[in-house]
């Protein structure tokens, strides 16, 4: 592989500790090295940013929940059309874009690892076989389990040795790389017609609690040593008051690992709600942070939301039907056997609209009161809070006052009285938005020991060289160069290869999905257990010998093998 | 200015033109080369039409574009027009008049699929038939079309005037099936017979002087009204959808 000098970079990486040096960077093997030979391939980055190549802890990209979007909204392939350009394929599309559309989007904004934020099991290897085309990104599936019955068993019997036996197979069958809980409970429930409003409530099929499906996933993780933390979508997303729910949870999280955060909770955003219906809708995003700052144990994502149009799509069926009787447009619902559902609605956030004005408040609000930048990502849980092409204009939101308050006066008049974001004089640095767009997001997700998110010596070669030289620009006031500087890279290179030039991709690439495989004895082999072996042959409509995805639909992978405590 | 173009006979008649810089307003700037995709390649508009233009222009307004010849597969002619006038000799391709905001075309022969999709203003007339989703709106849209107007002499498609939202449209046929589903505003007459139209309506007003045969059973029957001479049934729906449009049809069958 060839092998490339980048010379005089402006470099913020967190994870090392570098907070602003010039420095060289040799790249050979698809590794950052300490030298290169005589002869390798310079590129002089003229003292531009230059940061980790930026990883999106939760996008949803890939898989049949994103394609039935694409399916229901032809009206969005109208935009965001591009013609054949070297080796760039068509694209069209702009909240649920083809995924070559997603993958050359996203590399010009400089990143190369993406997570699949909820993969149900049984279709995984849809998204298996999205991930393939979507080449300049290295892939991750979070696994849905909010509604695996094989667990929920499990749980409820106690046995959190043998739920945890259920989850290893089940992430080795469908090649996942961590635990993702979207409203447990509640979206098994769904499948009855019912929901969850509490997580001390019991759920009507099985004799527990959403607490206590959190607590024993939380359990079964840690027993199972897998890079990631649980990655917690809270109960009741989207109802006013829903705040009490998304503190109540986090109060529920013991510390169990030194090396990172027990629970990752995603979209934060939609959980941090306050009143008791839409007419008194506030923000409660200050008791909500409070708690996170109390807690090193939990790391959130903002799931910020964007004016404009967009599609919602979760795993969340009982909250995308809600959203539909606000709504009156077109919407679909979907329950994938004995594990999850899910539902997607075409949405458009307006700043004439109160309520879509003070959710785009409360995600701003909770990363600027989150005090630790490693605790609270930058993350749209694109496409739902807006296309992640904004994240541009959210990084400028963050650290410009200016521009928050520019903004804050289009919006409707009314959000003032009910939100703190006028009140919130901070600004994030470089270094925060580093840390928030791909450091803190790699030691989240447990990836940094696979070279990850950092630019030393033995990191993969994943990088991008912004066109912003921060001496140059007063980010609070020169807000549009932050946007156009993050929206387009000079380079952007993964894994020791130039993808994408300027905001054009210039090569077909190739792309890692990282998957884990648990190391589970003998005695808690669950392939071979008579009782599991019944619910399935009784309830699935697939054999079992034919639900694993097989290695051939993974194309480049890397398997993490991971010790366990069975 | 008058602009007469005489589409050739193609080779292979089977490959469509996208036409969709044949607009008055293409012709006003002059240095404006008019290209056309033939299948997937691009052509200047010589290569597939002889065409002469007489006389000047100040506005878009006077400007007169003739078109002669083969074009039943030449599609998206007058795209974005806003203005002058296109008469189309012959039977003319999809995509006639899409999202056309002002002027006049008229057609002589007869129209394929799309006519008028999503226009904004201006007039379409049909002398001909004309093929599904006359003056509708278009794949997972809202709203189809929104202002001016569309007359047709003879008969139209399936799912006629899907999804419009405003202006107004005479046929003076019969229509497929679906007309006017998810009607949200504007006047559709029907002179002839219509198959359950009006299905998910939200507003607007519909007039059938035929038969509406199929009709959706989720309106609700308002009583008779005289409207220009002729009894009429008045329903009020679609109720499924909660609207409020109004339907009146001199008779109507129920599916049976």
């Amino acid at each position: 592989m060839a092998e490339i000098l980048l010379k005089n970079a402006y470099v913020i990486d967190p994870i090392s500790g570098i907070n602003g040096e010039v420095m060289d960077i040799a790249i050979s093997g698809g590794k950052i090295v300490e030298e290169v030979s005589s002869k390798p391939e310079v590129i002089d980055c003229q003292g531009c940013l230059t940061l980790p190549g930026g990883i999106d802890s939760h996008t949803h990209i890939s898989g049949t929940k994103v394609n039935f979007g694409r399916y229901m909204s032809p009206e969005d392939m109208r935009a965001g059309r591009t013609a054949k350009k070297g080796p760039m394929h068509i694209t069209s599309g702009y909240s649920v874009p083809t995924t070559y559309g997603n993958s050359y989007r996203y590399s010009a904004l400089g990143y190369t690892t993406l997570v699949e934020g909820a993969v149900a099991p049984l279709e995984a290897r849809h998204t298996h076989e999205e991930f393939k085309f979507t080449p300049l990104q290295d892939s991750c599936a979070n696994i849905l389990f909010d509604g695996n019955w094989g667990m929920l068993r499990a749980l409820e019997e106690g046995d959190i040795k043998r739920a945890a036996a259920i989850i290893a197979w089940t992430l080795n069958a469908v090649k996942g790389f961590a635990i993702k809980l979207t409203n447990p409970g509640g979206t098994e429930a769904w499948g009855f017609g019912k929901n969850v409003s509490c997580i001390n409530e019991k759920i009507p099929t099985f004799d527990l609690t959403p607490a206590e499906i959190i607590k024993g996933a939380i359990r079964a993780n840690e027993l199972l040593h897998l890079p990631h933390s649980v990655h917690l979508h809270c109960n009741n997303l989207g109802t006013p008051g829903n705040f009490t729910c998304t503190i109540g949870t986090f109060g529920h999280v013991p510390d169990l690992n030194d090396k990172r955060q027990t629970l990752y909770a995603t979209h934060v955003q939609f959980h941090s709600y306050g009143g008791t219906g839409w007419s008194d809708f506030c923000s409660k995003s200050e008791p909500v942070a409070n708690m996170v700052n109390f807690r090193p144990q939990i790391v959130i994502d903002m799931g910020q939301v964007m004016f404009g149009r967009t599609t919602t799509m979760t795993a969340d069926g009982p909250m995308e039907f809600n959203l539909y009787r606000l709504h009156h447009d077109k919407w679909s619902n979907h329950d994938v056997e004995l594990e999850t559902g899910s539902g997607i609605i075409p949405v458009n956030y307006r700043k004439k609209n109160l309520v879509n004005s003070i959710m785009w408040a409360i995600g701003l609000e909770l990363a600027l009161l989150v005090k630790n930048p490693w605790q609270c990502l930058l993350t749209t849980d694109n496409p739902n809070g807006a296309p992640f092409i904004k994240y541009p204009e959210i990084i400028a939101l963050l650290m410009s006052k200016r521009y928050r308050d520019a903004e804050f006066a289009m919006i409707h008049q009314d959000t003032e009285k009910r939100v703190p974001l006028p009140a919130i004089d901070r600004e994030l640095d470089w270094h925060d938005i580093a840390v928030m767009t791909r450091a803190g997001q790699a030691r989240a997700l447990g990836i940094t020991d696979l070279g990850k998110g950092y630019l030393m010596p033995g990191a993969e070669a994943d990088i991008a060289i912004y066109p912003i030289k921060t001496d140059e620009i007063d980010p609070s006031a020169e807000y549009e160069k932050i946007i156009q500087g993050f929206a387009r890279t000079e380079y952007t290179i993964k894994r020791g290869r130039v993808v994408s030039r300027r905001g054009d991709a210039i090569i077909d690439g190739e792309n890692t999905t990282f998957w884990v495989k648990p190391k589970v004895p003998a005695a808690y082999d669950i392939q071979h257990d008579p009782t599991f072996m019944e619910l399935f042959e009784r309830n699935y409509s697939v054999r079992m010998s034919n639900y694993p995805v097989q290695e051939e639909y993974l194309h480049r992978n890397h398997c993490i093998e991971t010790e366990t405590d069975l | 200015m008058n602009v007469i173009i005489t589409f050739r006979n193609h080779e292979n008649p089977f490959i469509p033109i996208e036409a969709e810089m044949i607009t008055p307003d293409a012709f006003l700037e002059e240095k404006n080369e008019i290209c056309v995709a033939v299948g997937n390649r691009s052509y200047p508009l010589s290569e597939v039409a002889d065409f002469s233009i007489v006389g000047e222009a100040s506005s878009v307004d006077d400007i007169e574009v003739l078109i002669r010849g083969d074009t039943s597969r030449v599609k998206r002619v007058g795209e974005y027009m806003s203005g002058g006038a296109i008469t189309i000799e012959g039977d003319i391709g999809m995509h006639c008049g899409n999202f056309m905001s002002g002027g006049r075309i008229e057609i002589l022969g007869s129209a394929d699929g799309w006519l008028g999709r999503e226009m904004k203003g201006g007039e379409i007339i049909c002398h001909g038939d004309a093929g599904d989703y006359c003056a509708s709106g278009y794949r997972g849209g809202r709203r189809g079309m929104r202002g001016g107007s569309v007359e047709v002499f003879g008969s139209v498609g399936d799912f006629a005037c899907e999804h419009i939202a405003g202006g107004e449209v005479l046929i003076h046929g019969n229509t497929g099936d679906f007309a006017c589903a998810e009607m949200k505003g504007g006047t559709v007459t029907i002179l002839g017979d219509t198959s359950r139209v009006c299905a998910n309506m939200s507003a607007g007003t519909c007039y059938v002087y035929g038969s509406a045969v199929e009709m959706i059973p989720t309106f609700e029957k308002k009583g008779t009204v005289n409207h220009d001479g002729v009894l009429f049934h008045h329903f009020r729906g679609d109720v499924a959808n909660r609207g409020n449009g109004d339907l009146y049809t001199v008779h109507f069958t129920y599916l049976q």
